[in-house]
């Protein structure tokens, strides 16, 4: 029987490392067997962990309005495009990408440090006269000089000294505009992927040639697969089959809730990298970047759907995820692969094969942390004990307020400095 | 005074008005101490702590301050609590204050729900462990603290590596503090110097960069939680060698920990490694082996001995390029010396420090040396004070006159030269070698009674000379009568009359031209001086006058002037 790529990534991952994920299956297994037997206390029992994961990503949750001033901060730099190229403004559309576009953006465990915002900036270039790709890239660059815009390796950074955020603006021009032959050259055997329709062309500054990217098939895509539940749901519970049909609706807002599996498993997930870091377990440098890990879990979250596997409870996934996930990684041709499924040609583990290997032994070692931390909290079964391991690992604060009933104490004026006769 | 007396007339009922929480009851602590316990509010699942307690010492209000007490769960979980759990923040105005014994309790109070109770509980002193993480470290490392420790802090002494990476480091003793370098860094034998130790034993180190700082939250409380870490940072073969805790010789060795940036550093020695002798008690033969625990790890207290935390604090960026600077001071004397201090305590790396002049009784109410010196080489001897006192800095001394340095070393390495003899000979001396090797030139001296003194520094290409002529008289600030000697000969028993004070604005002048002069290049040709004024003048010696340029001086006390180099 053929299967989908994704379940043939899953069936690689059982097969490559077959020893080590039956291991981890049967300690959790034998967890789950000294808990409860029937699927109604089952829920009760995982509804501990439940309470204590959602209050995490409640916690890690980038407010509304933030993300709405970020999104006023794309009008400001695409009315600023438009005053200063003279490119028709229809030919310019800027669209959210990474994070805010999957909804999975999160807040740093560093209190001032800001998050960033990534947009596209996606121009008709039969439009417009700078076809090369540097000239291009270049052109918006210099457009953006007054808002202090850095070059990195793929897009202008835009600093926002006084905002909450810092906004990665990526120049882009639709794939089906580049000429057929540059675009062979950037995905040799290209081949029509899903989601091809929304495929662009970025320009890659240290080899001055586009490369391949589709941030808006990625969100797509993502939205796509976290709709699809893995949950049995037993009929006779009510309440549970509500939540699963919860997690089927749209997601309108960054506020997820636990039964949106796949992003809160992306969520939880990067915020246990940035613990990783902050714990010194990885380096801020090398540290796995956000779209891998959403790579590497929608693959794993669609395989598992695709192969019909059904589970008790979103945390029973969110552990899968866990143990599934550094075996999803590919070496093809000794090379580090984590492919973008949405286009051809985007591996987004490309750093990895010039690295001395750091960045995959980053990613491992934060894979190893994260299954024996999701270890240590399944290993407990009193609520207050999981609330507190659960905030230890994520690096979440006690829960906060109550100031509001104790007094004020109207404390006496300052004594009058007493009249002296010597130096002030 | 009678504590009795104090507790009787705090009128309590006065300040229970304003906080009921206040339960009357006065208990009895160690030391005299009243306490009245602070009913507290309903906790926020992780947020409690077991009690509060106003805490009013025996000598309170006369002698000492009312101040908060928190119940030992609060130490290292709640910020701002010290090791004994008092709470730390301005409370109490105090006994000078002019307000009564019940007014500063409730300026105690306030501050304790203003400042730390209300901003806890609604989350807005969370991340205030960062801001102080080392003095909560140095809680950590206290309670773990037993006096058989085998290491009792650990130096550091280079900005962390780039990569986590294994190095050896030494283990001092008796001191037992560990250097987180070798001898390959020249710094390590200075410190060890400084440190007088008397015996270095190799020691592993895992140096590991962090990108943040560690809290109570996030530090590593046990050897699993290193163990994470190691196996993340450390290259494979590089956490295998850790493994191993023996040297080559198959002794065993100490393997420490040490996670930091550039700022801040956390160090643990690990569980096994060789046991420490340690004398007990005075005379030969009582000597104690302390051995490291087989299993817990020992957070360690750490020091930044690096140049750019001794001499400049984080805040002097110029203190790199200082490190791998090459100076030449010629003279030792009541300029020289305190010169070469202030170089080493501004960074600067490498001093060549000319002087045959050997410390006499006369010289020591104005140089940097003391009585302990006299009849040693001054170049000798401030070499070893200043080698001892800053180990970012090395002075390398020559016990010899300058002729007969240029005879054996050349100004090829060196970056900038101080000519601060006030000697004529010298002076034409450096000018010739200064042909063959082009290099910064600050000439510094010193009037009579330091009436004036002046630094004027040269770019490479500018010669000293003019001509045949040393243009140092003409610039001079003051017209001196022949009578009044202007050189120290050194034959003789006259000395020009000042003080160490006066002196002292000479020496900043110098100090601060020659670093310039060694920070920036290029830089114009120039000379600044340090003028007395006419009060001065006439106190040393009758009808001095300034000559026509200083002249501007003459009505102040003193005077900084900056001159091109004519």
């Amino acid at each position: 029987m053929s299967q989908t790529k994704s379940a043939e990534l899953v069936i690689h991952a059982e097969r490559t490392r077959p020893v080590r994920l039956k291991k981890s299956f049967e300690s959790y297994a034998g967890l789950l067997d000294g808990l409860a037997s029937d699927s109604r206390s089952m829920q009760l029992e995982y509804s501990h962990w439940e309470k204590a994961l959602n209050a995490v990503n409640e916690h890690i949750a980038v407010r509304d309005e933030e993300i709405e001033a970020a999104k006023g901060a794309y009008q400001e730099v695409a009315e600023l495009l438009a005053s200063n190229l003279s490119w028709p403004p229809e030919a310019i559309s800027i669209l959210p990408q990474g994070s805010v576009s999957t909804k999975t953006l999160i807040r740093s465990p560093n209190g001032r440090e800001k998050f960033d915002i990534d947009a596209v900036c996606q121009v008709d270039i039969s439009r417009i006269e700078a076809s090369e790709p540097m000239a291009f890239f270049e052109s918006i660059g210099k457009a953006l000089v007054d808002l202090n815009a850095e070059a990195k390796r793929r897009c202008w950074n835009i600093p926002f000294p006084q905002r909450s955020f810092y906004l990665e603006f990526t120049p882009s021009v639709p794939l089906n505009t580049v000429p057929r032959n540059t675009y062979e050259s950037m995905a040799p055997r290209y081949r029509a992927v899903r989601y091809e329709g929304t495929a662009l062309a970025v320009v890659d500054t240290p080899t001055t040639s586009w490369k391949t990217s589709n941030p808006a098939g990625m969100s797509k895509w993502v939205d796509d697969t976290a709709k699809r539940a893995l949950i049995l749901v037993p009929a006779m519970e009510a309440l549970a089959k509500n939540r699963v049909l919860d997690s089927i609706a749209p997601v309108p807002d960054q506020t997820v809730e636990i039964t949106d599996t796949l992003r809160v498993a992306i969520r939880l997930f990067k915020r246990h990298r940035d613990m990783c870091v902050k714990r010194g377990l990885i380096e801020r440098g090398t540290k796995p970047i956000s779209v891998i890990i959403v790579t590497l879990l929608t693959t794993c979250y669609e395989g598992l759907a695709d192969l019909g596997r059904v589970f008790q409870h979103p945390v029973e996934v969110l552990n899968e995820l866990a143990l599934y996930m550094p075996h999803l990684v590919l070496k093809l041709d000794g090379k580090y692969r984590v492919d973008n499924p949405t286009v051809e040609g985007e591996n987004f583990a490309e750093k990895w094969n010039d690295d001395g290997e750091e960045r995959f032994r980053s990613f491992m070692t934060w894979c190893d942390a994260l299954s024996a931390d999701l270890k240590t909290i399944l290993a407990l079964t009193e609520p207050q004990a999981i609330s507190k391991r659960v905030r230890e690992v994520f690096g979440i604060p006690a829960p906060a307020g109550g100031s509001g009933v104790l007094p004020t104490i109207e404390t006496p004026k300052p004594k009058a400095t007493p009249v002296t006769t010597g130096l002030a | 005074m009678n504590s009795g007396e104090n507790k009787l007339t705090l009128n309590l009922a006065l300040i229970r008005e304003q906080f009921p929480d206040l339960l009357p009851s006065a208990l009895s602590r160690e030391g005299g101490i009243t306490a009245y316990r602070l009913q507290l509010p309903t906790f926020q699942e992780g947020r409690g702590f077991k009690w509060a307690e106003l805490r009013l010492p025996a000598e309170f209000p006369g002698c000492a301050k009312a101040f908060i007490q928190l119940s030992s769960d609060a130490v290292l979980r709640l910020p701002h609590v010290d090791d004994n759990g008092a709470l730390c923040m301005d409370g109490d105005p105090g006994p000078g204050s002019g307000h009564s014994a019940e007014e500063r309790v409730l300026f105690l109070l306030n501050a304790y729900l203003e400042q730390f109770l209300k901003p806890w509980l609604n989350g807005s002193l969370d991340e205030a462990f960062e801001t102080e993480a080392l003095n909560y470290w140095a809680i950590e490392v206290a309670r773990a603290r037993s006096q058989y420790d085998p290491v009792t802090a650990v130096w550091t002494v280079d900005p962390p590596p780039k990569k986590a990476m294994i190095r050896s480091g030494m283990l001092l003793t008796p001191n037992r503090i560990i250097v987180a370098a070798d001898e390959a860094l020249r710094i390590t034998n200075r410190v060890v110097q400084s440190l007088g130790a008397e015996q270095r034993t190799a020691v592993l180190i895992a140096d590991v960069p962090i990108s943040y700082v560690l809290t109570p939250s996030t530090w590593p409380k046990s050897m699993g939680d290193l163990e994470r870490i190691l196996k993340g940072r450390l290259l494979p073969a590089d956490y295998s060698q850790f493994q191993v805790h023996r040297s080559r010789r198959g002794r065993e060795i100490h393997r420490v920990v040490l996670l930091r940036n550039a700022e801040i550093a956390f160090a643990y020695l690990l569980p096994g490694g060789p046991p420490t002798v340690r004398d007990i008690g005075k005379g030969k033969g009582k000597r104690k082996k302390s051995f490291p625990s087989p299993s817990k790890v020992l957070p360690l207290i750490t020091s930044r001995l690096d140049p750019n935390w001794t001499a400049g604090r984080d805040q002097h960026p110029e203190v790199d390029r200082r490190q791998a600077k090459h100076v030449l001071v010629l003279g030792a004397g009541a300029l020289g010396s305190p010169i070469v201090d202030h170089l080493a305590k501004a960074g600067v790396g490498r001093i060549s420090l000319v002087d045959a002049d050997t410390m006499s009784p006369a010289n020591v109410g104005r140089h940097l040396l003391g009585a302990e010196s006299i009849g040693e080489s001054k170049a000798r001897a401030v070499a070893k004070r200043v080698n001892l006192a800053f180990p970012s800095t090395e002075v390398v001394p020559y016990f010899k006159n300058t002729a007969a340095w240029l005879k054996e070393n050349s100004l090829a390495d060196v970056h900038a030269v101080l000519d601060l003899t006030g000697e004529p000979d010298v002076r034409a001396q450096i000018e010739n070698a200064r042909q063959k090797h082009p290099c910064p030139l600050l000439v510094g001296w010193m009037e009579p009674y330091v009436a004036a003194a002046h630094a004027c520094s040269l770019p490479s290409e500018q010669s000293w000379l003019q001509g045949s002529i040393d243009p140092l008289y003409s610039l001079q600030a003051v017209v001196w009568p022949d009578e009044v000697i202007q050189q120290e000969p050194g034959c003789s028993s006259r000395f020009q009359s000042y003080t160490a004070a006066a002196a002292e604005h000479a020496v900043a002048l110098v100090a601060e031209c020659a670093l310039e002069m060694i920070d920036a290049e290029p830089f114009p040709p120039r000379v600044r001086s340090w003028v007395r004024g006419q009060l001065y003048l006439d106190k040393h010696w009758p009808g001095l006058k300034h000559n026509e340029w200083a002249n501007i001086a003459s009505g102040f006390e003193g005077l900084s002037l900056m001159r091109p180099f004519p």
